[in-house]
């Protein structure tokens, strides 16, 4: 497991006329972790979505491991580089059971060690859709640790405490502080804020390091 | 009963038996396809596009059913790109319908065909099932199956939710291509086998029917499957014994038999899931560590 520097440079998303992330310029060291703040609406999420291609840029550019990404292959190959926690975690149109999700990291072993540690285990044959607000929550986090231990290199996590408990939140912060990758993660919580290298704070789409 | 049995050794009804049979085991998959993709409409879609392909082939002298069948493998790949939007697939069935069919209405009328010998060679029953007729629906039912039994474990990824998938390295794309195609093309080919009533019977009823009752897509696969050979086994049956036509009869078997299943309350899926394993593929932890 190595972890991989990231740049976002000049990065800007825009919704129609919208501008939602504008002229962002971050360089996250490999190893760092790094707490995402801002307003609702400031543009966090679209910001990490652009990063992994789940949005376009409209200009700038962003690279993992110093590789930009622009074919489909290497926009494959940052998807395995970058494990992900969704802020909007998938309703699901369609039934999937837990275990389901959780191998899809791609370390199913990793996976369900995970969601042990993070309280979840035993639920495996649930579809994801019974499951509580924070349980989901867990189950997805379990999911992008199984896939940084199938060698992701860096970790998005887009407020991945929201749903939890206090004694939740403190444990996901202590479980991602001891992550040996890169880290960005959004957040509107101290303990998670603390527990980071860095703080970078987002205001109606452009950045600023506080 | 002795008109029954009578009835049972003619080769047409037998090979409508078979015939039957078959797509009870492949359709059904389809089904779920259509469900999961949210494009209950492309049954509508298809028949005005297969009709489009008919009109061409006629005008240009190939094969009609040919063409038929390829419009729907050129529509099914035509509106793949329009999956990233929330509604974008839906949406592009009512498309394809209106302009497929205003398509068809001027081809047909610039090559001078008249239109009901067009829809006629879109119309089959199952009474008239050919032996071509069967190899094309095992044919199908094999493509279906193969499709689902390779790619299960990224269909449901995708089908749950596309980022997930292109996040766990689901090729997205191609998948979704190979799925429309291959619905596409099977609705297009079971409206000229079974007629466009039975089409639903031994698709989307049995799909609906599997949601109510399946937790995952694997277990929603066995059971739309186990719907579809029963619907159609009592159907036919029934629809034999009263002397009646069997596509009609064969709907409202499997429309109850779906709308039985509305009756099982939801907490009550998991002790009829033939899917449900509750330790599957060996459990790292401990049972003594669970919290
Ligand atoms: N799909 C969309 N279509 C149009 N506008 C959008 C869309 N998604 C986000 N936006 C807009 O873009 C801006 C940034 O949204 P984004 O989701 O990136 O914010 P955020 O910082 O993650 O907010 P939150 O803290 O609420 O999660 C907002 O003004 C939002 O309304
Ligand atoms: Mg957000």
């Amino acid at each position: 497991m190595t972890a991989a520097a990231i740049t976002f440079s000049g990065v800007t998303c825009r919704y129609g006329r919208r501008t939602a992330v504008d002229g962002v310029d971050l360089d996250v060291a490999a190893g760092e972790h790094v707490a995402l703040t801002g307003a609702n609406g400031s543009g966090k999420t679209t910001l990490l979505r652009a990063a992994l291609g789940l949005y376009p840029t409209t200009t700038g550019s962003i690279t993992v491991g110093g590789r930009p990404a622009v074919t489909g292959a290497e926009w494959a190959r940052r998807r395995r580089d970058v494990a992900w926690v969704p802020q909007r975690l998938a309703p699901g149109r369609f039934p999937l059971l837990v275990d389901e999700l959780l191998d899809s990291g791609g370390n199913p072993v990793a996976a369900r060690a995970a969601a042990a540690q993070l309280d979840v285990a035993g639920l495996g044959s649930r579809p994801l859709h019974t499951l509580s607000g924070g349980q989901l929550q867990r189950v997805f986090l379990a999911r992008a640790l199984g896939a940084v231990a199938a060698g992701a290199r860096a970790l998005f996590a887009d407020e991945p405490t929201a749903a939890l408990d206090f004694h939740g939140q403190e444990q996901v912060a202590a479980l991602l502080a001891a992550l040996p990758v890169t880290v960005v993660v959004v957040s509107h919580d101290r303990a998670m804020s603390r527990a980071c290298d860095r703080v970078a704070e987002m205001a109606a789409g452009k950045l600023r390091l506080v | 009963m002795d008109g029954f049995l009578d009835l049972l050794t003619l080769p047409a009804v037998q090979r409508s038996a078979i015939g039957l049979l078959i797509a009870a085991v492949g359709l059904p998959i389809v089904g779920v396809f259509i469900i999961g993709l949210d494009i209950i409409a492309v049954r509508f879609a298809m028949m005005h596009v297969a009709l489009l392909g008919i009109a061409v082939g006629l005008l240009i002298g190939v094969d009609p059913m040919l063409c038929g069948l390829l419009a729907c493998a050129i529509a099914g790949a035509g509106v793949a790109p329009l999956a990233h939007r929330p509604t974008g697939l839906p949406g592009a069935m009512g498309l394809l319908m209106t302009f497929a069919i205003a398509a068809a209405l001027l081809v047909l009328s610039v090559s001078g065909v008249n239109a009901t010998g067009a829809f006629e060679l879109l119309w089959g029953s199952i009474l008239a099932t050919r032996d071509v007729d069967l190899i094309i629906l095992g044919a199908l039912t094999v493509v279906v199956h193969v499709l689902f039994w390779r790619w299960r474990r990224q269909l449901a990824l995708l089908l749950f939710d596309r980022e997930i998938a292109l996040c766990s390295g689901v090729a997205a794309g191609p998948l979704l291509l190979a799925l429309l195609v291959v619905v596409a093309v099977a609705i297009g080919a079971s409206i000229r086998l079974t007629g466009a009533l039975l089409v639903d019977a031994l698709t989307i009823l049995p799909a609906l029917g599997a949601r109510n009752l399946g937790r995952s897509l694997r277990s929603m696969v066995l059971w739309a499957i186990a719907l579809g050979v029963t619907g159609n086994s009592i159907g036919f049956v029934v629809a034999l014994l009263l002397d009646q036509p069997p596509g009609p009869v064969l709907v409202l078997v499997a429309g109850t038999l779906t709308l039985l299943t509305y009756l099982i309350p939801e907490g009550a899926r998991d002790a009829i899931d033939p899917g449900h394993r509750v330790d599957r593929g060996g459990d790292p932890v401990p049972a003594g560590q669970r919290l």
